[in-house]
């Protein structure tokens, strides 16, 4: 089992390497002019140099929490307005297709309303990339509080709980796995937003630093950019993935 | 175990329904029922499907309110779920938080009843103990057999101190054995709690083993069609009991019934 565990994690690993290899071949034989495609040795190169000398770990950092406030602002109004949405079948009714119409809407469609609104500011950045990360947190919640099994609610008034006991015991645990299902798309939304962000208002970070890299004809930083979004996006998910396997322990360790 | 209730005179019922109905919209499902349970008596209540055995322990439990009539707990009349009514359902596996090891859904009811923290952990041993799965608080009960799950319903219930028990087929999803097993310890355990029972259940011979009194519904609407007394010795044993000639004629009988209530 774990022998075999590490196998596909080695061969992952491989096929990766692969990648890169074949990326390397690519860029070494031009077959895309090296204005466009520099190889990874450069693209590594310009990490390495954007780290020691640039500015490349600061814009990180501004990326890094213009994502995380945006998705925690989205994740706390998401699930307060979907627990009362999921408890209320007259809420739902009543407010479920004005959230149809409200949910494809793409939230980079926002971005000029808001800086309409709010101006060029980082407030407009945060309410757009929370409007945009409210969407999947909100619906998996108001799914998961919609879904508490009706027999639990029973239990809970033949005990004697409370109204506030009952939310707090009983509906926001057994909707927790939607609601983190809801917030790990709502990350991946936040940070696909605070890059698109940064591109069209200017504001700095990754998303900056590579549409600055494009325009200038620095292909090498602009692969750095992406490859650190790449990380970002993977470290995320991993530490995710992480506290949802410690929150959720109850349903691995099913017979 | 608990301090007997001087403000009730011993012959006055735990349990009174007092010509109850009960309608769902034009469908009446329990009609003009009245039944009186004593203290500490373990009543079973059995019928064709549509009789309303399970409506009626959960308007017994204050779950649904009846139509008409009232239902007097100690002689007050229910407004609701009360904490000193424990309800036993049958499906354990809904009716357990799965989030919550063996000792996290007991102390579900302590925690309802606003029992301390630090009493808490005792109190759990020893419902853990009583329910035969001392040494198991820390499992989930995904990680239980369907027995041990109930037992754990059980205990929960018990953390209640329930003056009554209302059981809504609890042994029914369970195989022969097991069902056995728990029906001898629930005799035990209320032998010893004197707590008042109202035990819905499907099978006749599991309502004459366990019963004071066996009560038969008809269907459409549920009304009282028998009211039989058992008078088998106690304790009651899974062979002998079930061998004896009153058992067999009280099953016969039971069995005659639902015959002519399904017809």
């Amino acid at each position: 089992m774990r022998l075999s565990r590490l196998g596909w994690l080695l061969a992952s690993f491989a096929v990766a390497a692969l990648l890169v290899w074949g990326w390397q071949l690519i860029a070494d034989y031009k077959l895309v002019s090296p204005v466009f495609l520099p190889g990874p040795d450069r693209a590594w190169g310009a990490l390495v140099k954007g780290f020691s000398t640039g500015d490349l770990g600061v814009k990180l950092l501004a990326t890094v929490e213009r994502m995380f406030w945006g998705w925690l602002i989205a994740s706390l109004i998401g699930i307060a307005l979907g627990a009362a949405i999921g408890t209320s079948p007259r809420l739902r009714a009543y407010l479920a297709p004005m959230l149809e119409f409200l949910r494809p809407l793409p939230a980079s469609a926002m971005i000029p309303v808001a800086i309409a609104v709010l101006g060029l500011s980082n407030g407009m950045v945060l309410a757009v990339i929370a409007f945009g990360a409210l969407w999947p947190v909100l619906l998996a919640t108001i799914h998961g509080f919609s879904a508490v099994e009706p027999r639990l609610y029973e239990v809970g008034r033949a005990l004697g709980l409370s109204r506030a006991s009952v939310i707090w015991k009983i509906a926001l645990p057994s909707a927790s796995p939607d609601i983190l299902a809801g917030m790990r798309l709502g990350l991946t939304v936040a940070l696909i937003l605070s890059v698109v962000c940064e591109m069209i208002a200017g504001r700095d970070g990754l998303g900056n630093w590579i549409l600055l890299a494009a325009r200038s004809f620095r292909a090498p930083d602009l692969y750095a950019g992406v490859i650190l979004l790449g990380v970002l996006g993977y470290v995320t998910a991993v530490a995710l993935a992480a506290l949802e396997a410690r929150l959720l322990v109850w349903r691995s360790r099913a017979r | 175990m608990r301090a007997p209730d001087t403000t009730v005179k011993a012959a006055a019922p735990v349990i009174a329904f007092d010509k109850i109905t009960l309608a769902f919209g034009a469908k009446t499902i329990i009609s003009d029922l009245s039944l009186e349970i004593g203290r500490g008596e373990i009543v079973c209540v059995i019928g064709p499907s549509g009789c309303g055995k399970t409506t009626a322990l959960r308007v017994a439990g204050g779950l649904i309110p009846p139509t008409k009539g009232t239902v007097r707990l100690l002689g007050e009349p229910m407004a609701g779920p009360r904490r000193d009514v424990a309800i036993v359902f049958q499906d354990y596996a809904k009716a357990l938080l799965p989030w919550r090891t063996a000792a996290g859904n007991i102390s579900l009811a302590l925690e309802a009843a606003g029992v301390a923290q630090s009493e808490r952990g005792d109190r759990i041993r020893d419902l853990l103990t009583k329910v035969g799965l001392a040494g198991h608080e820390d499992k989930y009960p995904t990680e239980m057999s369907g027995g041990m799950q109930q037992r754990i319903q059980i205990a929960r219930c018990l953390a209640q101190d329930p003056a009554v028990l209302l059981m809504d087929e609890p042994f029914g999803a369970l195989d022969a054995m097991t069902r056995q097993g728990l029906q001898d310890e629930m005799l035990a355990i209320v032998a010893e709690t004197g707590a008042t029972v109202f035990f819905v259940t499907h099978d006749l011979e599991e309502a004459v083993y366990l019963g004071d009194r066996v009560i038969g519904l008809l269907p459409h609407p549920g009304r009282i069609g028998i009211d039989q007394r058992i008078d088998l010795p106690r304790p009651r044993n899974q062979l002998e009991t079930r061998e004896t000639l009153e058992f067999l004629r009280l099953r016969r009988t039971l069995f005659d019934f639902i015959e002519k209530a399904e017809h």
